[in-house]
């Protein structure tokens, strides 16, 4: 981008100066409901907060705490894991507003590209679940070459003349458990869409999600409003079948076996209530072991609190870290950021970024012989003790952000 | 994956070299300046189509991360008549930290400092990145006509604001005469 075009776009204040972008400060998509609330523009890569609230990939981990709990943007709910994306939603917008969604998508890779840090890219990953939960990929491939060849002949005239609705089928926001259209949806931690109703009958604490089979930390997660509103707008008939359906199945519930069966908010209560020493934990334990600044890439949880375990086959700069509990189950899942680690990786126990570590070095200066006391006594081979120099000022400026 | 909030950070990779040096910059490229900026920019289409009654901002000369604003005192208060300019800087992992909002015309409250400077929570560590100027603006307006005394920037005006608030007024109305006028 020359800078004289940026400064032009800078300076004017009518939208249509905007050279680079074709006059993209205009909202180039017409569902409101989908915007996200910190870029103001169309979410990309959403993801959906345990309170409910979507906002994009990018979004959501540049506004993390990096050494506290974090907060929705909205309404300021405390959640201490990344979660992941909404594959669902992703694809939804991807055929919704397939003009914008691919503008962001070029945007963002853009920027990505300059930082050298990517989000997850997901092609091959939903075809190989796809695959997995039995679905039929041929099938997919065919509608999906098809949809690409009609796309650009049908989209226009689609969207003047019935809305959206022919573009998005049934099939694109059904329930993972149930089958169907999914109703007052909720996402789990690991991106997955289930109806409340359906996700209250699954039994277990922590809540585990029977798709991918990863835990679901925290409380039982909100309803996602807005795709509740969006699929109630595009789905009207369908929506209030499914309400009935599920309003049905409550009251037959309720009369059927009052004294064995947990109603729902019973169990919403037990859930919140198994977890508030693990909120407890995170407000009142002193904040020595938490690595500053760095997640696991397998539950999202960020920052780590205790022992941090980094790959040191990873090459990419974010690197690949996972946090105790992930290290000991295995975790078989992808990065978060695009990394591509295989189970063959090792790892390493590292405490560069702990807070009482940053903290210690912050106060003692380069020279002191103390300091040489304090690192023998850490894991760490030489080669680490190098990046710790080289980190020092970083976790400073880091600390000074923080606090 | 690690990194420190606003920026990926650089050292956690060992590495920190990156040829480039697009990790941690002072200032952007200018792409970067775009997909920043973007967010502003929209907030700016925003504010010109439905500004918060009595208020206005937009840019300085042409740098997009600083604002200038202008509020006209609410009605009814001891400010009313007065018109107060305010600068508004971005930092620039704006909106993942707080704009900074200063009073550039003097006026007496117990919140804003002879500086300019302003105890807002939402300033602070109350910001959200789903805040905008707009918003902030509001939150101004409202704390110009509604002082908060018991979180003073200037103790001595709170005092007076409990103590003696015919008095308070009096010079805030003086002030607002000599000052915003």
């Amino acid at each position: 981008m020359a800078g004289a075009e940026a400064g032009e776009a800078m300076d004017s204040s009518s939208p249509s100066a905007s050279s680079g972008g074709d006059g993209t400060l205009m909202d180039d998509f017409s569902n409101s409901l989908f915007q996200c609330c910190v870029c103001l523009d169309l979410l990309y890569k959403p993801i959906v907060l345990a309170c409910g609230h979507i906002s994009c990939f990018w979004c959501v981990h540049k506004a993390m705490h990096g050494l506290r709990a974090s907060h929705c943007a909205i309404c300021r709910q405390p959640y201490n894991h990344f979660p992941s994306i909404c594959e669902l939603l992703h694809f939804l917008l991807l055929k919704l507003e397939p003009a914008a969604y691919k503008r962001r998508e070029k945007e963002v890779l853009e920027e990505e590209k300059r930082l050298d840090v990517y989000s997850p890219q997901f092609v091959d990953h939903l075809i190989s679940e796809r695959v997995h939960s039995g679905e039929i990929e041929k099938n997919d491939r065919l509608k999906a070459n098809k949809r690409e060849a009609s796309k650009e002949l049908t989209f226009q005239e689609n969207r003047l003349e019935n809305g959206i609705c022919k573009q998005i089928s049934m099939k694109d926001i059904l329930c993972f458990l149930c089958k169907e259209l999914l109703y007052q949806p909720v996402v789990l931690n690991c991106g997955h869409v289930f109806c409340e109703s359906c996700l209250s009958s699954v039994v277990g604490d922590p809540l585990k999600c029977q798709v991918c089979q990863s835990l679901h930390p925290g409380e039982f997660p909100n309803i996602c409003l807005d795709l509740d509103h969006f699929l109630e707008e595009q789905f009207p008939r369908e929506y209030v079948m499914r309400r009935e359906n599920v309003l049905l199945r409550k009251v037959q519930h309720r009369h059927g076996d009052l004294s064995s069966s947990v109603s729902h908010t019973d169990k919403q209560s037990t859930k919140s209530s198994c977890h508030v020493p693990e909120d407890d934990q995170w407000l009142t334990e002193d904040l020595s072991n938490v690595h500053v600044g760095v997640g696991c890439d397998s539950c999202g949880m960020y920052p780590i609190i205790g022992k941090r375990y980094k790959c040191k086959d990873c090459r990419e700069a974010i690197g690949f870290d996972l946090c105790e509990a992930c290290y000991n189950t295995s975790s078989k899942l992808p990065g978060r950021f695009n990394q591509q680690h295989t189970p063959d990786h090792k790892f390493e126990l590292d405490d560069t970024q702990l807070l009482y570590r940053i903290l210690m070095l912050r106060a003692m200066p380069e020279e002191d012989p103390q300091q040489d006391v304090a690192e023998a006594d850490l894991p760490d081979d030489d080669q680490q003790d190098h990046a710790n120099h080289d980190d020092v000022p970083e976790g400073n400026q880091n600390e000074d952000q923080f606090l | 994956m690690s990194s420190s909030t606003g920026l990926p950070s650089s050292g956690v990779g060992g590495g920190g070299g990156n040829g480039d040096g697009g990790w941690v910059q002072p200032f952007p490229s200018k792409t970067s300046v775009q997909t920043l900026g973007k967010r502003i920019q929209k907030e700016m289409l925003e504010l010109n189509a439905d500004p918060p009654a009595g208020c206005s901002a937009g840019p300085k000369g042409d740098n997009l991360f600083h604002w200038v604003s202008t509020m006209i005192g609410p009605q009814g208060s001891p400010y009313e008549g007065g018109i107060f300019f305010l600068d508004i800087v971005f930092p620039q992992n704006y909106p993942f930290r707080p704009p900074q909002v200063t009073f550039k015309t003097r006026i007496f409250h117990c919140n804003v400092d002879s500086t300019g400077n302003l105890n807002l929570d939402i300033l602070k560590d109350g910001w959200s990145p789903a805040l905008t100027i707009s918003n902030v603006l509001l939150t101004i307006k409202a704390i110009i006509t509604n002082p908060d005394p018991y979180k003073p920037l200037v103790s001595s005006i709170a005092c007076l604001y409990l103590t003696d608030r015919a008095k308070h007024d009096e010079i805030a109305a003086e002030w607002t005469m000599r000052f915003a006028r």
